[in-house]
C-alpha cells in the first residue's frame, strides 16, 4: 500500500504499531498512559452544536418517567422466582415456565447470570481452561486486527459510562476480548460490527465470560454468526433471501411497496442481523430481544426482522425511499412506537405464523458458513497479512458481491422512487394526495400507493408526465400539459438540450416540436393527436410546464403509444392547507373534478394553484 | 400553495428544478466518512462516531442558482471486510466522495485505490472528489497538500481538504460536486421540475 516501504520493512511497521497499541491497553490509564485530550471525553461532551453554534447538552429527566419506575417494580416483583430458577436451574431450563419467563424478560439484576447459563458459559471456560489468556496474549502479539480493534475500541459505546473513559479498565477488556477472539478464530479475525457485541456482553458479563459468550454466539450452531462475519459475509445473503420469502408470504403489499421504492433487504437486515437489533431499536427493547435471541438462537433474528416491519407495514407504506430508510435505520431506534412487552408478544405470535408456515427457519447451513478450521491454534499471519496489503477478493467473495448486486439491480429495475409530497405532516389534509413519481429505466406503469382518496394512483415512469388515476373517477390525479407523445417524431430526437436558462423554455426551440392541439380540434376525439401549432393560451402551458427532454435521453426507444395515449387533464382545486407553504418538494393536491382532455378552456371558479411535476 | 420553486402566471417563470443524484463515500476505516456525512447534513459533529456497519443511507438537499440538488448519500462501512459490499453502493453513483485522513499516508494510499476502482467499475460519468479529511490536525499531517492536489489533477477528481470536526470545506465539496454534475442529462437518477402555477378566480387557462 506504502510505496515507499518494501515489505519487510512494512511487516516491521505493523508489528512495532501492534506493540505499540497492546502497550497501551496494558497500561490503562496508569500513570505514563498517552491520552490525547480528545479521547477523553468531558462528561459534557454529549451534546450537539447548532447550525448558529450553540451547544445543546442532552440530558436525561431528573427521575425515573412512570414507566420505567412500573418497569423496575416488575422487574423486583419477579427477582425471588429468578432466584429460585437460577438455584435449581436443571430443574426449569427448557421447561414452558422457564420460557415464558424469559419472554417476559430477564430482571436487569440478574441477566447476566442467566445469560451465562443460556450460553453454557461455565462449560466452555472449564473445557478450555487457560485458552483465553493464551490467546490474549498471542493475540496482542501476532493479531493483524489489532489496528483496527483499535481504532473501534475508540468509538464503541462512548455514550456509555463504562466505555467511556479511553483505555478504563472496560475498554481494555473489550479490546482484550476482540484481539484474543480474533486470535482464536482465524477465519473471522475481526469485523465491524462485533466491538458492539462484545461491548453489549461486557456490560453483562466479566471478561472472560464475555469473551467465551462472544465464542459461542459465533460457533455454536444455534447462533452460528460465524456465517456472517466471515468474508464474503454468505450467512447474510442466505438469511436477507430467507427474509424475503417471509415478506413474500406474509407481507406481500408491503414487500411490493419496498421494491417500488428501491429498498433492497439487504440495505436495512445487514446490521439487524449482525448484531441482532443493536443500535436499531431502543436498547431496553434489545435487551428483551437478546434475551430471546440467546433463548432461541438465530431464528429470532427472521423472526424480529418480520415482526419489526409487520407492527410498522401502515406507517412504512406511506413513506418513500428516504424516509423508509430514516425510519428504519434512526426513526425506531429513538421509538420504537409500541410498549415491549407488546412487542415480544408480536414476537412470539410471528414466531408461531412462521413456524406454522414452515419459514421460521432457513434450513441447515451449507459446509462454507461453518467454520473450516479448529479454533485457538496459533498460526503466525502471512506477511502479506501482517503487512496489511490489501489481498484480492476470494472467488467466494466475489460470487456472493455479484449476487448481492444482481437483486438489487433487478430491484432497481422495477421501481425507482421520488416522492412530490412527503404526506406525512399532519398539515396536509386527506385529501391530500401524496404523489409518488416513478422514474424507471424503462417504461412501465407502476401502482402507487397514495393517499385513501385514491387507492390505485398509476403513474406513467416514463416521458410522459401524464399522471392518472386508476382508482376512483372523482378523485385525483394530475396532468402536466400535453403527453410528450405529441412530439413528433418521437421524443428523443427532437428537441436541442436548452441550457438551462430562465423559462419560457420549450417552445424557443425548432423545429417546432411542442404542438398543442386547439381545444377546438379534440372535441371529437377521445384521444388526442394534434399537430397544429399552439396557441397562445397552449404556448403558455407548454412554456411553462414542460423542460425538453435531452437528445441523450436514457429512454432511446420511443415511449410506446398506449402509455401515452389520452393524457388527462383535470381540473384542480385548492387544498384546504393551501395557506401553509408546504416544505420544499412537498406540493399539495386535491382534484375533486376530471375534466375532460384538453377541454378548450378551464376556468378557474376559485384560486388555485396547481403544482405541475415534469421529468426531465 | 406552494410558491417554493414555483412560478406565478403569467411568467410561467421559475422553476423548482430538482435533481436526485446517488452518491456514495468511500475510504479507509476511521478515516471520517460518517462524520462528514453527518456534518453536511446535520451540522453535527461527534468525536466518537461509532464504526459504520454495512452502510448508512442519508439525504440532503444544496440549491444552486436555477436548480434543487438533491443528495442520496451512501455512507458505507471502511473496514477492508466490507469492501467486497461496496459494488452495491457505487454502482449507478453519480458522484463519490473518496476519502483520507491527512494524518495517515496509508489512508491517501487507500484513496488511491478507491480511486482506481471507481474507475475501472463505476459508470464513467461519475464525478469523483477527493477529501483529505481531518484538516483540524495539521499539525499531524502526514499528506501533502500538494501531493494530493498534483494527484487530483492528474485524475481529474475534485480535490479539497476538509474537517468534519471544524465543518471547514464539508458543505463547499459537496457544492462543488452539485456544480459539477450535469443537470439536464440522463446522468441523474432523476431530474424532475415542480411548478406552481397559481390562477386568480375567473383565470382561464
Amino acid at each position: 500500500m506504502d510505496a515507499g516501504l518494501s515489505e519487510d520493512e512494512l511487516v516491521a511497521r505493523a508489528r512495532e504499531e501492534r506493540a505499540t497499541i497492546a502497550s497501551r491497553y496494558r497500561l490503562g490509564r496508569e500513570e505514563g498512559a498517552v491520552i490525547d485530550s480528545w479521547e477523553d471525553p468531558e462528561l459534557e461532551i454529549y451534546h450537539t452544536t447548532d447550525r448558529y453554534g450553540f451547544i445543546h447538552d442532552g440530558r436525561l429527566p431528573q427521575s425515573r418517567t412512570k414507566e420505567e419506575s412500573k418497569q423496575l417494580d416488575l422487574e423486583i416483583s419477579r427477582l425471588p422466582k429468578w432466584l429460585k430458577m437460577i438455584k435449581s436451574w436443571d430443574k426449569y431450563w427448557g421447561k414452558e415456565k422457564f420460557i415464558k419467563r424469559v419472554y417476559k424478560g430477564i430482571p436487569d439484576r440478574v441477566r447476566g447470570i442467566v445469560w451465562a447459563r443460556l450460553l453454557f458459559l461455565d462449560q466452555m471456560k472449564e473445557e478450555q481452561k487457560g485458552k483465553y489468556e493464551e490467546m490474549r496474549r498471542l493475540g496482542c502479539k501476532w493479531s493483524t486486527d489489532v489496528r483496527q480493534i483499535d481504532l473501534d475500541v475508540n468509538r464503541t459505546y462512548r455514550d456509555h459510562m463504562m466505555f467511556r473513559k479511553r483505555y478504563d479498565v472496560k475498554q481494555q477488556q473489550l479490546f482484550h476480548i476482540l484481539v484474543a477472539y480474533s486470535m482464536y478464530n482465524q477465519e473471522v479475525g475481526y469485523c465491524q460490527g462485533m466491538s458492539q457485541i462484545a461491548a453489549l456482553l461486557l456490560m453483562y458479563l466479566n471478561e472472560e465470560d464475555a469473551f467465551w459468550a462472544l465464542s459461542a454466539l459465533m460457533a455454536s450452531p444455534k447462533y452460528a454468526m460465524h456465517g456472517f462475519f466471515i468474508p464474503g459475509f454468505p450467512k447474510l445473503l442466505r438469511y436477507q433471501q430467507h427474509h424475503d420469502k417471509i415478506l413474500e408470504k406474509f407481507l406481500p403489499k408491503l414487500k411490493k411497496h419496498l421494491e417500488r421504492n428501491c429498498i433492497d433487504s439487504g440495505l436495512y437486515t445487514l446490521k439487524w442481523f449482525f448484531q441482532c437489533f443493536l443500535d436499531r431499536v431502543p436498547f431496553p427493547l434489545t435487551l428483551r430481544l437478546w434475551d430471546v435471541f440467546l433463548l432461541e438462537g438465530e431464528r429470532l433474528l427472521l423472526a424480529f426482522a418480520y415482526t419489526a416491519l409487520k407492527l410498522h407495514r401502515r406507517q412504512i407504506a406511506r413513506l418513500d425511499m428516504d424516509q423508509i430508510l430514516d425510519y428504519l435505520q434512526k426513526k425506531l431506534e429513538k421509538n420504537f412506537g409500541y410498549e415491549d412487552d407488546y412487542v415480544i408478544e408480536s414476537l412470539e405470535k410471528a414466531m408461531e405464523e412462521l413456524r406454522k408456515a414452515k419459514l421460521d427457519h432457513p434450513g441447515a447451513p451449507p459446509d462454507h458458513e461453518l467454520p473450516q478450521q479448529p479454533f485457538g491454534m496459533f498460526t503466525e499471519p502471512s506477511v502479506e497479512k501482517e503487512s496489511g496489503v490489501r489481498r484480492d477478493f476470494t472467488e467466494e467473495e466475489r460470487l456472493i458481491t455479484e449476487r448481492l448486486m444482481k437483486r438489487t439491480e433487478t430491484i432497481a429495475l422495477n421501481g425507482s422512487h421520488l416522492s412530490v409530497d412527503r404526506g406525512q405532516s399532519p398539515l396536509y389534509s386527506a385529501n391530500a394526495l401524496r404523489l409518488n413519481l416513478c422514474p424507471s429505466s424503462s417504461p412501465s406503469f407502476f401502482s402507487l400507493a397514495s393517499s385513501p382518496h385514491c387507492p390505485s394512483l398509476s403513474c406513467h415512469s416514463s416521458f410522459s408526465p401524464s399522471l392518472r388515476c386508476a382508482g376512483k373517477q372523482n378523485s385525483i390525479a394530475v396532468s402536466h400539459a400535453p403527453s410528450l407523445h405529441h412530439l413528433s417524431p418521437p421524443c428523443h430526437s427532437i428537441i436541442h438540450p436548452s441550457p438551462l436558462s430562465p423559462p419560457p423554455y420549450a417552445l424557443a426551440c425548432s423545429p417546432p416540436c411542442l404542438t398543442v392541439s386547439p381545444p377546438s380540434s379534440l372535441s371529437s376525439h377521445s384521444s388526442p393527436s394534434l399537430s397544429t401549432p399552439p396557441s397562445p393560451a397552449h404556448t403558455f402551458h407548454a412554456a411553462s410546464m414542460l423542460r425538453v427532454p435531452h437528445c441523450s435521453s436514457p429512454f432511446s426507444s420511443p415511449v410506446s403509444p398506449p402509455l401515452c395515449s389520452s393524457p388527462t387533464f383535470y381540473k384542480v382545486s385548492p387544498s384546504s392547507s393551501s395557506k401553509v407553504p408546504p416544505p420544499i418538494g412537498h406540493s399539495v393536491f386535491s382534484f375533486p373534478t376530471p375534466i375532460s382532455p384538453f377541454s378548450s378552456s378551464v376556468t378557474a371558479s376559485q384560486d388555485v394553484s396547481v403544482v405541475f411535476v415534469l421529468w426531465l | 400553495m406552494a410558491q417554493r420553486g414555483g412560478a406565478q402566471r403569467p411568467s410561467g417563470g421559475g422553476q423548482g428544478k430538482i435533481c436526485q443524484f446517488k452518491l456514495v463515500l468511500l475510504g479507509e476505516s476511521a478515516v471520517g466518512k460518517s462524520s462528514l456525512v453527518l456534518r453536511f447534513v446535520k451540522g453535527q459533529f461527534h468525536e466518537y462516531q461509532e464504526s459504520t456497519i454495512g452502510a448508512a443511507f442519508l439525504t440532503q438537499t444544496v440549491c444552486l442558482d436555477d436548480t434543487t440538488v438533491k443528495f442520496e448519500i451512501w455512507d458505507t462501512a471502511g473496514q477492508e471486510r466490507y469492501h467486497s459490499l461496496a459494488p452495491m453502493y457505487y454502482r449507478g453513483a453519480q458522484a463519490a466522495i473518496v476519502v483520507y485522513d491527512i494524518t495517515n499516508q496509508d489512508t491517501f494510499g487507500r484513496a488511491k485505490t478507491w480511486v482506481k476502482e471507481l474507475q475501472r467499475q463505476a459508470s464513467p460519468n461519475i464525478v469523483i472528489a477527493l477529501a483529505g479529511n481531518k484538516a483540524d490536525l495539521a499539525n499531524k499531517r502526514m499528506v501533502e497538500y500538494e501531493e494530493a492536489q498534483t494527484y487530483a489533477e492528474e485524475n481529474s477528481l475534485l480535490f479539497m481538504e476538509t474537517s468534519a470536526k471544524t465543518a471547514m470545506n464539508v458543505n463547499d465539496i459537496f457544492l462543488a460536486i452539485a456544480k459539477k454534475l450535469p443537470k439536464s442529462d440522463n446522468n441523474a437518477r432523476s431530474c424532475w421540475m415542480l411548478q406552481v402555477i397559481t390562477f386568480k378566480t375567473g383565470e382561464t387557462m
